[in-house]
């Protein structure tokens, strides 16, 4: 199943499986992240990278 | 902070009705449970997740300095138990990830586990990634328990654990996520169920909560699940996570559940100590401590079976896979066809059996001269963890991912276009955006309505490297359908994201032996 995910309150449709790293790179915001961005879920938690992301979940860069 | 325990034994008699009963039951309980109320109670959790063999310490993306590696994270484990009765936890996806694990199918990661006396470990699902058999074996060799609660049909499978420790009774219930299925390749989870989280841990719960002073659940379904899991199911004491990679600094409270997870990679390990007083009250302090490979805080039994499986996958990575009789080209990746693009691409066309395959050459890295191939060159070729994934686009979509590919030509992009099960032409002198002319798959001319299956990587599939087609494919998928026993949606019709793409590459030369891969003219450039 594709799910949908915000990326910074945008809705994102992704393939299964997919992680914070598909997210960014589909916003291309990949490289925010190298510039030492860093990406956190809807209760202020800090996400690496690779976590898993599910139906709904809403993730934020800054 | 103090806290409630939903388990409390002390709470469940107040359910007596008959005073007399209820006198002789407290009797009775009190001096089962003399342990919990004599006096307070102490118990460290120390727990990881996701660590995905991250066995060195490595420099993240966003950070400026190295964090983890295995025999720092055994150091301060070690450390930390020295104070305390303490549990170790894991939250799963332990064995699947970097090469240090891969490269022994999870093997080095049981071995330093158990090294580490964890206590328990819940799967994740990146632990069916090498096949069930694979699973099977390593949850043999573990010393401590591997549980799975909501996993119907994997019989080496614990749902749950008593362990003893502090003078208390903990109960660890094991979950994880029910995507399993959609998230690994279907022969891996073929045969098993994966039920309802929720559910099962009630259904767990009942069978514990008189048996136990306190219900921790390891859980590997993410944080938002955790928190919704805590809200829905009563009882729960503590949820260890995992799967969202989540860096929880300070426990999380809902209602009498704490959640905790510990990031990622061994980057960190989380440090919860719970007091529990007369059986009534629990007071908690929880953080996350980083992991640094500071000299002389590592662990040096752990340094040396890092050490060890280091050598045995330097010496993996030199074993003969087969044999090239032409040289393949990665060099040209970027601006033509070349046999190695090919080569790549036929496999993910093959493996996925999709009608075409378009990926970037970006992905290709070096090339591989004649002569023997050893493991280390597929790996030189295809450093990155990619994954297949094959999506049904149109042919106007099709013709699109074209012409975005050999939009940057001039300037070397990585989004030249390799491709299988199809062939273009295209003129570099046109302006950018219509430069393609014809394409057929399998000899016919595309037609823009039709729907061919696709097959990439997934970098491409969420619309890396500029290529919107896929994504957008993605977007419009709105119905299901079952490929595999697994569900997928419409427009996705492969996706295995516990394979690497350069595994799959190796097991392809693996069963040829020898290869030879050329150019046929898939690719026409045309004054």
């Amino acid at each position: 199943m594709t799910m949908k995910v915000f990326v910074n309150d945008k809705p994102v449709q992704l393939i299964p499986g997919a992680t914070v790293r598909h997210a960014l790179v589909r916003e291309g915001l990949l490289e925010a992240l190298e510039q030492g961005k860093k990406v956190y879920d809807e209760w202020g938690n800090e996400l690496g990278p690779d976590g898993a992301l599910s139906e709904g979940v809403k993730i934020f860069l800054r | 902070m103090t806290l409630s325990l939903a388990s409390d034994p002390m709470k469940r008699r107040t359910s007596a009705v008959f005073p007399l009963l209820f006198g002789l039951t407290l009797l009775f309980l009190s001096s089962l449970a003399c342990r919990t109320h004599a006096r307070s109670l102490d118990l460290r959790i120390l727990h990881v997740n996701d660590f995905h063999g991250f066995a060195e310490a490595y420099k993240p993306l966003d950070s400026r300095e190295p964090l983890g590696g295995l025999a720092y994270l055994a150091g301060r484990a070690t450390a930390l138990r020295r104070e305390k009765s303490t549990l170790l936890l894991a939250a799963g996806d332990m064995i699947q990830g970097n090469n240090w694990a891969n490269l022994s199918r999870g093997e080095s990661v049981i071995e330093a586990m158990n090294a580490m006396r964890f206590d328990a470990m819940a799967l994740g699902n990146h632990e069916f990634d090498f096949g069930k058999e694979e699973l099977k074996k390593r949850i043999t060799e573990a010393a401590f328990p591997v549980l799975g609660a909501n996993v119907k049909g994997l019989d080496h499978l614990k749902p749950y654990v008593i362990k003893e420790a502090g003078g208390l009774r903990v109960g660890i219930i094991g979950i994880v996520t029910e995507e399993t299925p959609v998230a690994t390749h279907p022969r891996n989870v073929s045969g098993l169920e994966f039920l309802p989280a929720a559910e099962t841990v009630e259904k767990r719960l009942r069978e514990l909560k008189n048996r136990v002073d306190l219900i921790v659940v390891l859980s590997h379904i993410g944080h938002a699940a955790d928190r919704a899991l805590a809200e829905r199911v009563k009882g729960i004491d503590l949820i260890v996570g995992g799967h969202s990679h989540t860096r929880i600094v300070k426990p999380v409270r809902i209602g009498d559940t704490l959640i905790v997870q510990a990031w990622e990679h061994g980057k960190a390990i989380g440090v919860l100590d719970l007091t529990i007083r007369d059986g009534k009250k629990v007071e908690y302090d929880g953080r996350l401590e980083e992991v640094k490979p500071d000299p002389g805080s590592e662990d040096r039994e752990m340094l040396a079976l890092v050490e060890k499986y280091r050598l045995k996958m330097d010496a993996l990575l030199n074993i003969r896979i087969g044999e090239t009789k032409t040289d393949l080209d990665g060099e040209n990746v970027r601006k033509k066809e070349t046999n190695l693009g090919n080569l790549v691409a036929d496999i993910l066309r093959q493996t996925s059996k999709a009608d075409a395959a378009i990926i970037n050459g970006g992905t290709i890295r070096t090339s591989i001269g004649r002569g023997e191939i050893l493991l280390k060159d597929v790996y030189s070729v295809l450093p990155f963890d990619n994954y297949i994934v094959a999506i049904k686009l149109n042919g106007k979509a099709i013709a699109e991912a074209l012409e975005h590919g050999v939009s940057g030509i001039e300037e070397g992009e990585g989004r030249f276009p390799q491709v299988a099960g199809l062939t273009f032409a295209y003129s570099r002198s046109a302006p950018k955006g219509s430069r393609i002319g014809e394409i057929s798959i399998a000899g016919m001319p595309l037609n823009p309505e039709r729907e061919y299956a696709v097959a990439t990587n997934d970098f491409l599939a969420v619309g890396g490297d500029g290529y919107g087609s896929f994504a957008e494919a993605v977007k419009s998928s709105k119905t299901f359908s079952t490929v595999g026993g697994v569900l997928l949606a419409d427009k996705v019709i492969y996706s295995d994201s516990g394979r690497w793409l350069r595994d799959v590459v190796v097991e392809y030369i693996r069963e040829k032996g020898a290869i030879a891969p050329g150019t046929e003219r898939r690719i026409t450039e045309r004054p």
